[in-house]
């Protein structure tokens, strides 16, 4: 019974209200251990920026130029432009609100459902547990992709929301195990008992004793979905099997391929790349960024 | 043996579960879709001038149920169609039907995704037991980080680049079509090596993409097999250097039937990517032709075959596993 | 019989262990596991070695194969086994053929110490050849031999699975692994730490009687000053890595000299003896800091220091007959 008493109030400061300053405090500390997580960071603000004020910066119509079409590398169209004559960079730029969006609604979505499913499993288990876990093997089993692509038939995807919903219901699976198994193994450790035994309510023992020790895992996981999503949502789109919108990363690189023949031109590949760039520059601030997040969520890496 | 022919029966009853609720699916999807296209069908067919009687078995054949009957009896033919493996008939094919259009494109699929799982499994798993052994040397984390990098890179983008270097910068490899139309299919030595080649870029791009995942994972199991009791206990009771290596072998390579699984369905999921790319005429392109045609029976079709072969997969893995893992058959 | 046909180490081989030391290195800095140890074991007897956690027995013990597992890593000293050599300088090949053959070693963890995947017979099989046993027939007869001996079904055994056997099964079929090859040293790492009462009876009752049958020399570790008053013919107390007493058991037990062993003599409730008069040792054992000052490492918690303490360590000095010890009291006396 102490184990749970000592384990839950030293996890505690990093969620509590008054334990915000010194979280961050940690977690820039962190962050600044290593220039490769800066840079991540970096990355992430640049594009979330992107994504907040990308819009505005340019008119709601992009200007189109019919002398600078398929343009080189320029200073005025310092990624080539597409085969409107309008500027990639432009395209890339206000095209980052729908991915990002979608991409965090996604992230969202997938947490919520395989944090939910998973504690709500480890604890109850029984009945509750099986039909959860009979549901999380369908969801894993199902060909994702395929389905996402079945689904654009009947559902719009043209509101990013829409679009991170579906990511999320198909995309929780994975989640829900792990957070499934660490909550057994808390289990096993008697912290559930213990807690029954000091009458805490359920509510209360699974968000807020349980919940903050899975917490490594859910915010690696946010970050694994943002990615995941990011591919999936412009794959989808690259495969031109949802609504056309000029500026979305995907779409651009379907006509890229499929219509302005960029792999055999050379006068398109920058068309071809622009988006290729931006996905890649966007997981590697990911990537590296999660390096520091391990560190901030997991108890056993702080201590040592 | 006898429990793992329990085992065995419990998935394959499962699976059978599960591909009859991904044909309820796909049978509301279809009845649930704006403009619903069976009625919109049976419209079209009246209005060419069918008697009402003509037009719904038109529309039965090709959909596999009535637009006018109530929909729970509608479902129930429908999914009785389907055990009969009746999928209706294509409609941007001229009514063939779809079981024969799925059949013959399942085998371009399944023979690109398991050549590709294959090459990947056996080079992930032993590049991850190197990067395992050797962590600490510059050669470890070279693999490593060539796993990270393969796994972070999306299949389409993978196929992509591997299009472009060798078809477009250097011409080693043919792009597009499955082999050279100008070749009499048949069991000769020009179209055989044709279908090799043209098969070369879209089998890497499946590889490569799933090579880092088999790399990074072997590479946590072998390291953390390295750290059991029992490793310890056979260096000090002498056991040799290659028996050594069979013992972390075998305990290492089990935990990846698990990872299996999931493997199976992203491989299928690409499918699509590479198939679209590489114009292959797989279940990938007919799903996403089908789509395109809304072309619902075949694209009901071709989901559902895409689901069968990931159960089917997925039964297989879990059988090998009980097979190789003693502590199952308990 | 096959105990003839495998060459064997001569009777009675000993251990002589000269300046071992092993270092762990740790995020806070090295620690000494094994300080500059000089040992010698006697052959054909049974000698114990004990010590709380953490007093580097078990490395010790890794140690005298040449076999510490990382982060540990041997720095300097001499390991010499009769019959074999100098295991740190040896070639590996020998070190490996020495292992298992001439020095049988029953592990801490016993539990998991066999390959989970494989039948044990299989894994016997796999001892044999990589010690080029000619004859893998006999090595099964005698393999079951020593199964039946410690009152197991031997055929069941051998085609069992690790997880079909419960804990103090596993235990004797890891002492079966020990002697199969006719090991002239056995070195046993906590063998019944593990195990409940019954088991751990059975288990030492096992041992004991191997070692007179055949003479062997044999290495008890172990933090249980019972199971040493019981079975050793030598005992060496440990402490924070280096040697604090030795002796014949009976006059360790009867006449402890350092304040470390007295202590460990009065934490064991006697049998027959009430609990209340077991005092447990005052004090942690000893960290970082006291491995970087120059006093006692015991001196934290001595209840007779004296001010010489503080700034010397105790050299390992003879203090009687087959008898050492390392404190600067006894040495006053």
């Amino acid at each position: 019974m102490s184990l749970a008493v000592s384990t839950s109030s030293s996890s505690r400061p990093s969620n509590g209200p008054s334990g915000h300053p010194s979280f961050l405090k940690n977690a820039w500390r962190i962050i600044v251990k290593k220039p490769g997580r800066l840079i991540g960071l970096g990355i992430i603000v640049l594009f979330a920026l992107m994504a907040i004020f990308g819009p505005y910066l340019y008119p709601k119509q992009l200007p189109i130029n019919p002398n600078a079409i398929y343009a080189p590398i320029s200073w005025r169209y310092p990624l080539g432009t597409d085969f409107e004559g309008t500027s990639n960079l432009a395209l890339i730029i206000t095209g980052a609100r729908y991915v990002l969006f979608a991409a965090a609604m996604a992230a969202v979505f997938t947490v919520v459902f395989g944090t939910a499913l998973g504690l709500i499993s480890g604890y109850y288990l029984g009945w509750t547990d099986s039909v959860i876990m009979r549901i999380t093997d369908f969801i894993l089993t199902i060909p994702g992709f395929p389905l996402l692509v079945v689904l654009s038939t009947v559902w719009n995807f043209g509101q990013p929301v829409a679009m991170g919903f579906v990511l999320g219901i198909t995309g929780w699976g994975g989640l829900a195990r792990a957070v499934r198994s660490q909550t057994l193994s808390l289990r096993e450790r008697g912290f559930i008992e213990a807690a029954r035994t000091l009458g805490l309510s359920p509510f209360h023992i699974l968000f807020r004793e349980i919940l903050p020790n899975v917490g490594s895992y859910i915010a690696m996981n946010l970050l694994l979905a943002v990615t995941g999503s990011i591919y999936a949502e412009v794959g989808l789109f690259f495969l031109g099997v949802v609504p056309f919108q000029v500026n979305n990363w995907g779409v651009m690189l379907n006509l890229a391929v499929f219509s302005a023949g960029a792999m055999s031109s050379a006068q398109a590949l920058p068309y071809l790349l622009s988006p290729l760039l931006a996905l890649l520059i966007l997981t590697l601030g990911v990537v590296l960024f999660l390096d520091a997040v391990d560190e901030i969520f997991n108890p056993r890496l702080k201590e040592a | 043996m006898k429990n793992i022919l329990i085992r065995l029966a419990k998935r394959i009853v499962a699976g059978i579960v599960m591909v009859l609720v991904v044909a309820s699916f796909t049978f509301f999807l279809v009845r649930m879709m704006p403009g619903n296209p069976v009625s919109a069908k049976y419209n079209e067919l009246i209005m060419r001038g069918m008697t009402p009687v003509q037009a719904m078995d038109a529309v039965r054949v090709m959909y596999g149920f009535i637009p006018h009957q109530p929909l729970w009896q509608q479902y129930l033919h429908y999914i009785g169609q389907i055990l009969h493996l009746n999928l209706g008939r294509s409609i941007s094919y001229e009514g063939v039907p779809v079981l024969h259009i799925i059949l013959n494109a399942a085998p371009w699929t399944i023979i690109l995704v398991t050549t590709g799982l294959i090459a990947s499994f056996i080079v992930g798993v032993l590049a991850g037991v190197i990067a395992a052994v050797k962590r600490s040397s510059p050669v470890g984390s070279a693999i490593t980080l060539s796993g990270s990098i393969m796994h972070g890179i999306p299949q389409f983008v993978m196929g992509l680049f591997l299009a472009y270097v060798f078809t477009t910068i250097w011409a080693l490899l043919p792009f597009g079509a499955p082999y050279n139309a100008a070749l009499t299919p048949g069991f000769n030595g020009p179209f055989i090596m044709s279908l090799i080649r043209h098969a070369i870029l879209p089998v890497a791009t499946y590889a490569l993409s799933s090579y880092g995942g088999w790399l990074l994972t072997m590479k946590s199991s072998v390291i953390s097999v390295l750290g059991d009791d029992f490793i310890l206990a056979s260096e000090v009771r002498g056991i040799k250097a290659s028996t050594r290596l069979r013992y972390i072998a075998h305990n290492a390579i089990l935990p990846l039937f698990t990872i299996f699984a999931l493997s199976i369905g992203f491989m299928f999921g690409g499918s699509l990517f590479i198939e679209d790319i590489f114009d292959y005429p797989g279940l990938g392109n007919l799903l996403l032709h089908a789509i395109d045609s809304r072309d619902y029976p075949l694209m009901s079709g071709a989901f559902l075959l895409i689901t069968v072969a990931v159960i089917v997969a997925n039964i297989v893995a879990d059988f090998l596993y009980s097979v190789v893992d003693p502590r199952i058959r308990r | 019989m096959s105990a003839n046909s495998l060459p064997t180490a001569p009777p009675a081989a000993g251990i002589t262990i000269r300046g071992l030391e092993v270092v762990y290195t740790t995020g806070q800095g090295q620690i000494p596991a094994v300080n500059g140890i000089n040992l010698d074991i006697v052959g054909g007897q049974i000698t114990g070695i004990i010590g709380e956690s953490g007093s580097g027995k078990s490395t010790l013990a890794m140690a005298m194969m040449n076999a510490v597992p990382h982060p540990g890593k041997i720095v300097k000293g001499s390991v010499i086994i009769d019959g074999v050599g100098n295991m740190m300088t040896l070639d590996k090949e020998s070190q490996r053929r020495a292992r298992g053959r001439h020095v049988g070693f029953v592990f801490q963890a016993a539990q998991n110490s066999l390959n989970p995947l494989t039948r044990i017979g299989h894994q016997v099989l796999d001892l044999g050849r990589s010690h080029n046993v000619k004859d893998l027939r006999a090595l099964l007869r005698r393999a079951k031999e020593l199964l039946e001996r410690m009152g197991m079904d031997a055929d069941r055994v051998l085609t069992s699975y690790q997880h079909e056997l419960s804990g103090g099964m596993r235990q004797r079929v890891g002492i079966m692994f020990a002697l199969v090859l006719d090991a002239q040293i056995v070195i046993l790492d906590e063998p019944t730490t593990a195990l409940d009462m019954l088991s751990q009876a059975s288990v030492l009752e096992i041992v004991r009687s191997i070692q007179e049958e055949r003479g062997l020399t044999i290495i008890l570790i172990t933090h249980d000053m019972g199971v040493v008053a019981d079975l050793a013919d030598r005992v060496i107390v440990m402490y924070g890595g280096e040697l604090a007493e030795e002796g014949k058991t009976e006059d360790v037990l009867a006449h402890p000299q350092h304040p470390y062993t007295r202590g460990l003599i009065r934490a064991i409730p006697r049998i027959s003896g009430n609990l209340d008069q077991a005092v447990a040792l005052a004090g942690s054992p000893p960290d970082l800091q006291t491995f970087v000052q120059n006093a006692c490492l015991f001196y934290d918690r001595c209840p007779e220091r004296m001010a010489q303490c503080q700034n010397h360590r105790p050299p390992y000095e003879i203090a009687g007959p087959g008898r050492k010890v390392a404190c600067f009291k006894v040495m006053a006396k």
